[in-house]
């Protein structure tokens, strides 16, 4: 096994021995106390490398972000979706110091976590179904299974060594056949069991490495070989092909043995299957093919699984990874955030691919922590020295406008879902939409939901007798922004609403100015 | 190779100027509605028009636009005559047939890229993918050449695209959301067939009723007032494409070139000759969109009724279903053809039609054809084009490109130069580098530019 320095291997020598093996444990749930405890170091770690990069760099960070903020950005992230007025008045007003902390620990044990972590695993996992048809058709199927080893707590490994090892059967990849079993065969599927689909994925996704030149040539700077991409389908040369022009063409079955050879298309050459490092497979007579490949993916001295994880759930929070891109991280050996890297993985693997414990790691860093507010030297957000600004998937935008205005979403949350679909994977690049942008502003959801006849909280806020102009402009900006207006922002506000006669005109201003909010940039990113 | 840690994407220093002259930023946000309707006062400048036809799935060039007579690749069907001597087209392009004096074919396409998603972006961009760069799409780059401020509708209208296949291959890449498309009558394949509306019109451009003229401009002012404070502290991508997309928005609302995509406004006669489908009806508003000066329009045919994502990966049963699309791909473009010439349009608008490679001359064991990027045809017609001729030949089985390849970079330089833009003008992507429209080494095709 190829190893980036002697340092790490001692660190990974370390996990491993820590780690208690491979085999399945039942969920990876840790001891607390331990585990909290190591979050802690593990976050002042990360504090400390890159504030030593900062300083390097002579860049002060961005302020650290407002209460509101953080709760916003952090709900965001963990439940997808913004919090209440009442928890956003609770979470603004609490004196206490480890207050954050303590919020992180009330959202990853809310129920609405395991739908937002199944996403989140989904989207590492399957990131195919946002973008092409027939992942999308079977991304529900994957998702039911997933969301079983989300409850479980299952360690990330688990869950890989599982894709990669399903038995494959009609029940579970037969589109034809009306419903599939909720299974990780959808994984099959999506890749049209295609030996090269699987290889590049299982490369792209599972270890970080961009694996799908090599399929049809050498390139001469590529590290990687022809060969050694086809040796890698071969594992996947006897997962059943459906449609006519499966590419790799396999060696039929001699005396009943298991498919594990290839020939590569447009020569003769006929490769069997053996691991990307050059190591021999360690066959085992009752073990399939694809266990074995499991067994090697997920080894705790395998350099790339956990890396390429833990860079890419850093991303999720962060909007970039540590490295990018997420899914070639073979060129950056090296850098000071690829020993940083390193360290979390290291530790994420010691804590059994436990995401609640990268998670609260995350979270608690300075970096997380930081304002989105635009720094004056243009790198800041390339050192994690400001949060950068990203989009809202469809369903973190739906789930919030639902959440703010209280309207029930009937038809209109497929059509949301389906309008506000994102091809673009990067959320720093996240675009709006002249479409998205009429329907927001015309469309009868909104519509409806910024009529105070029609909608529950601003219902409720322009007629409840207690509050007076100030306070019902607070408590709109509690339920959608997260947060209290600023004075100026009330300076203008107040007048806006309280120079119209009749008290059904200033409910109209009121409605208003809700819709100018729910429309603004502030509402629709993740700041 | 320099690759940098991150790439997190922004403005420059010129882009946040021509934002700020757009109106977009400003420390007053007053006056917002007023320079919109100052704008929409200025005719927009005619110029050429290009409408690209995109075939979904790599269309089979020997069952179209290169004939194979009496050779066995032809499989079933023979090979018709044109108005132009010696030029043959496959049999389900009838109409097409006797305008052939309009079309440009390039028999002789030549790429190397086989895969659909690659060949996609390829076809689409003139580049192949390369590392974090994202190359924008033919139209985002003619949009931004032809970009006029005072235009009511944008720049680049994007009729029934698949962007499932490679996402990338249909954005604006790093000329960012100015350029982006508007995408109308696009499907979730995904969901079966009730699915969204193939429909194409843009909906919900009317202002909600109960909520009066007045009212609506107030809140908009009030919206972009209450933004600006975040606008200023968080400029980026995300921030500037969210005002950039309402601001387009509200212009098309209060456009009367809106009223484009109002196809219910042609007699039924005209909608029955393009064909009552979604390729048919949205060439129909692709012409009624050049006629009101959008500089880029694309109108894709996937599938005979649409709801198929690569109608023309006919890896089996290739006859039948070339023969379906052919249909609908005939009466579509020879109408096309045939209304812009009668408005006087034909000369300013170009025409083309590619999808992203070839297919098999050899028929395989299913009736169908497999990818052949070796030797395919491309069409170019209208826009100044000399029609009538074919550029290329791939001999009598069509296996082989025998004469004059042209590379894809090649096309793309004189669909570029066809519509008067140098293709050797440079881009700038957000780190400083320079990328030209067009592949440097690309030779656009002499022959057929006047």
């Amino acid at each position: 096994m190829r190893l980036v320095s002697p340092w790490i291997a001692v660190l990974m020598m370390v996990a491993a021995a820590r780690a208690e093996g491979t085999a399945d444990v039942r969920g990876a749930r840790s001891d607390p106390v331990k585990s909290g405890g190591d979050a802690r170091t593990l976050t002042a770690r990360v504090d400390a490398v890159l504030a030593a990069r900062w300083a390097e760099a002579k860049i002060r960070p961005a302020p650290v972000a407002a209460d509101g903020e953080f709760l916003r950005r952090v709900s965001l992230d963990l439940i997808g979706k913004i919090p209440t007025a009442a928890e956003t008045r609770d979470f603004l007003d609490d004196p206490s110091k480890d207050k954050r902390v303590a919020l992180v620990e009330r959202l990853l044990d809310s129920p609405a976590y395991t739908a937002c972590a199944t996403e989140i695993w989904r989207r590492l996992l399957l990131p195919e179904a946002d973008t092409e048809d027939l992942a999308r058709q079977v991304a529900g199927n994957f998702e039911a299974w997933l969301r079983s080893k989300v409850i479980e707590e299952a360690g990330y490994d688990r869950i890989v060594r599982e894709i990669l090892a399903v038995k494959l059967n009609a029940r579970n990849t037969d589109l034809t056949a009306g419903r599939l079993d909720a299974s990780p065969a959808a994984y099959y599927v999506a890749k049209e069991r295609k030996p090269e689909n699987l290889a590049a994925g299982v490369a792209r996704v599972f270890l970080g490495i961009r694996l799908e030149c090599a399929q049809c040539h050498n390139h001469p700077f590529a590290r990687w070989k022809r060969e050694q991409f086809w040796s890698l389908a071969a594992f996947f040369a006897e997962v059943p092909a459906e449609g006519p022009e499966n590419v790799g063409i396999a060696r039929p079955e001699r005396n009943g043995a298991p498919r594990r050879e290839l020939t590569i298309p447009g020569t003769k050459k006929v490769v069997t299957a053996s691991h990307l490092d050059g190591s021999t497979p360690a066959w085992r007579p009752r073990a399939d093919t694809r266990e074995i490949l499991a067994e090697w993916v997920t080894a705790p001295d395998n350099p790339y699984f956990a890396r390429a994880v833990v860079n890419r759930v850093w991303a999720r929070f962060f909007g970039v990874g540590l490295i990018e891109p997420a899914d070639d991280l073979d060129g950056e050996a090296g850098s000071e955030l690829s020993g940083l890297l390193d360290e979390l993985a290291g530790q994420f693997r010691a804590h059994r691919y436990n995401l609640k414990f990268l998670i609260r790691v995350l979270t608690a860093t300075e970096a997380y922590n930081l304002s989105s507010v635009a720094h004056q030297a243009e790198s800041a957000t390339s050192m994690f020295a400001s949060m950068p600004v990203r989009g809202l998937s469809p369903r973190q935008l739906f789930d919030s406008l639902t959440q703010a205005t209280g309207a029930e979403p009937g038809d209109a949350r497929a059509r949301f879902l389906e309008l506000f679909a994102s091809r673009e994977d990067r959320p720093v690049e996240a675009e709006t939409t002249i479409i998205q942008a009429l329907t927001m502003m015309n469309g009868s959801y909104i519509d409806g939901a910024t009529n105070p006849e029609t909608s529950q909280v601003l219902g409720a806020i322009v007629k409840a007798p207690f509050l007076d102009t100030p306070g019902r402009i607070a408590t709109l900006y509690l339920a959608t922004l997260t947060r209290r207006p600023r004075p100026d922002e009330l300076t203008f506000l107040v007048p806006f609403v309280e120079r119209r006669k009749t008290a059904l005109d200033q409910q109209k201003a009121l409605a208003d100015i809700f819709w100018a909010i729910l429309n603004g940039p502030e509402f629709h990113l993740n700041h | 190779m320099i690759r940098p840690l991150r790439h997190v994407p922004q403005l420059n220093r010129r882009q946040v100027m021509q934002l700020a002259a757009a109106g977009v930023l400003g420390p007053s946000a007053s006056g917002w509605i007023e320079a919109l309707a100052a704008d929409t006062a200025a005719h927009p400048h005619r110029r050429k028009s290009c409408i690209l036809l995109w075939m979904s799935g790599g269309p089979s060039q020997t069952d179209t636009f290169d004939p194979k007579p009496g050779h066995a690749n032809s499989g079933p069907f023979k090979p018709i005559e044109t108005t132009v001597p010696g030029m043959l087209l496959g049999p389900h392009l009838p109409r097409l047939a006797r305008q052939a004096k309009d079309i440009a074919i390039i028999r002789s396409m030549s790429s190397k890229e086989g895969d659909h998603g690659r060949a996609t972006y390829y076809l689409r961009t003139g580049y192949l993918p390369q590392g974090p760069v994202r190359h924008p799409t033919l139209g985002s780059l003619v949009a931004n050449e032809f970009d006029d401020e005072s235009a009511e509708l944008p720049g680049f209208v994007s009729i029934s695209p698949v962007r499932a296949i490679n996402a990338a291959a249909f954005s604006s890449g790093f000329l960012g959301p100015k350029c982006a498309p508007l995408n109308v009558g696009e499907r979730n394949l995904a969901g079966g067939a009730d699915a969204g509306s193939s429909s194409l019109r843009v909906e919900d451009l009317e202002i909600p009723r109960g909520i009066g003229r007045p009212r609506a401009d107030e809140r908009l002012e009030l919206m972009l007032t209450l933004g600006n404070d975040f606008l200023t502290n968080r400029p980026g991508v995300p921030s500037f494409s969210h005002q950039s997309a309402y601001r387009r928005a509200v212009k098309m609302m209060r456009s009367s070139a809106a009223k484009a995509f109002d196809l219910d406004e042609e007699t039924a006669a005209v909608q029955d000759a393009y064909g009552r489908n979604p390729f048919g009806q949205g060439c129909l508003l692709a012409r009624r969109l050049v006629e009101r000066g959008v500089p880029f329009v694309e109108v894709t045919l996937s599938s005979a009724d649409g709801s198929m994502a690569l109608g023309w990966d006919t890896h089996a049963q290739n006859f039948d279903t070339v023969a379906k699309l052919s249909a609908v791909l005939d009466a579509g473009w020879a109408t096309l053809l045939t209304d812009l010439r009668s408005r006087g349009l034909l000369e300013s608008t170009l025409i083309v039609w590619m999808g992203e490679f070839g297919r098999t001359p050899k028929i395989n064991e299913s009736a169908g054809r497999d990818h052949f990027p070796n030797a395919w045809s491309t069409v170019l017609a209208g826009g100044g084009i000399r029609g009538g001729q074919t550029i290329g030949n791939t001999g009598a089985d069509g296996e082989q490109i025998k004469d004059r390849p042209v590379l894809v970079p090649d096309l793309l330089a004189t669909v570029i130069k066809g519509l008067g833009i140098d293709p050797s003008k440079q881009n700038t992507v957000d780190n400083g580098r320079p990328i030209r429209l067009v592949d440097p080494k690309a030779n656009a095709i002499k022959e057929l530019l006047g």
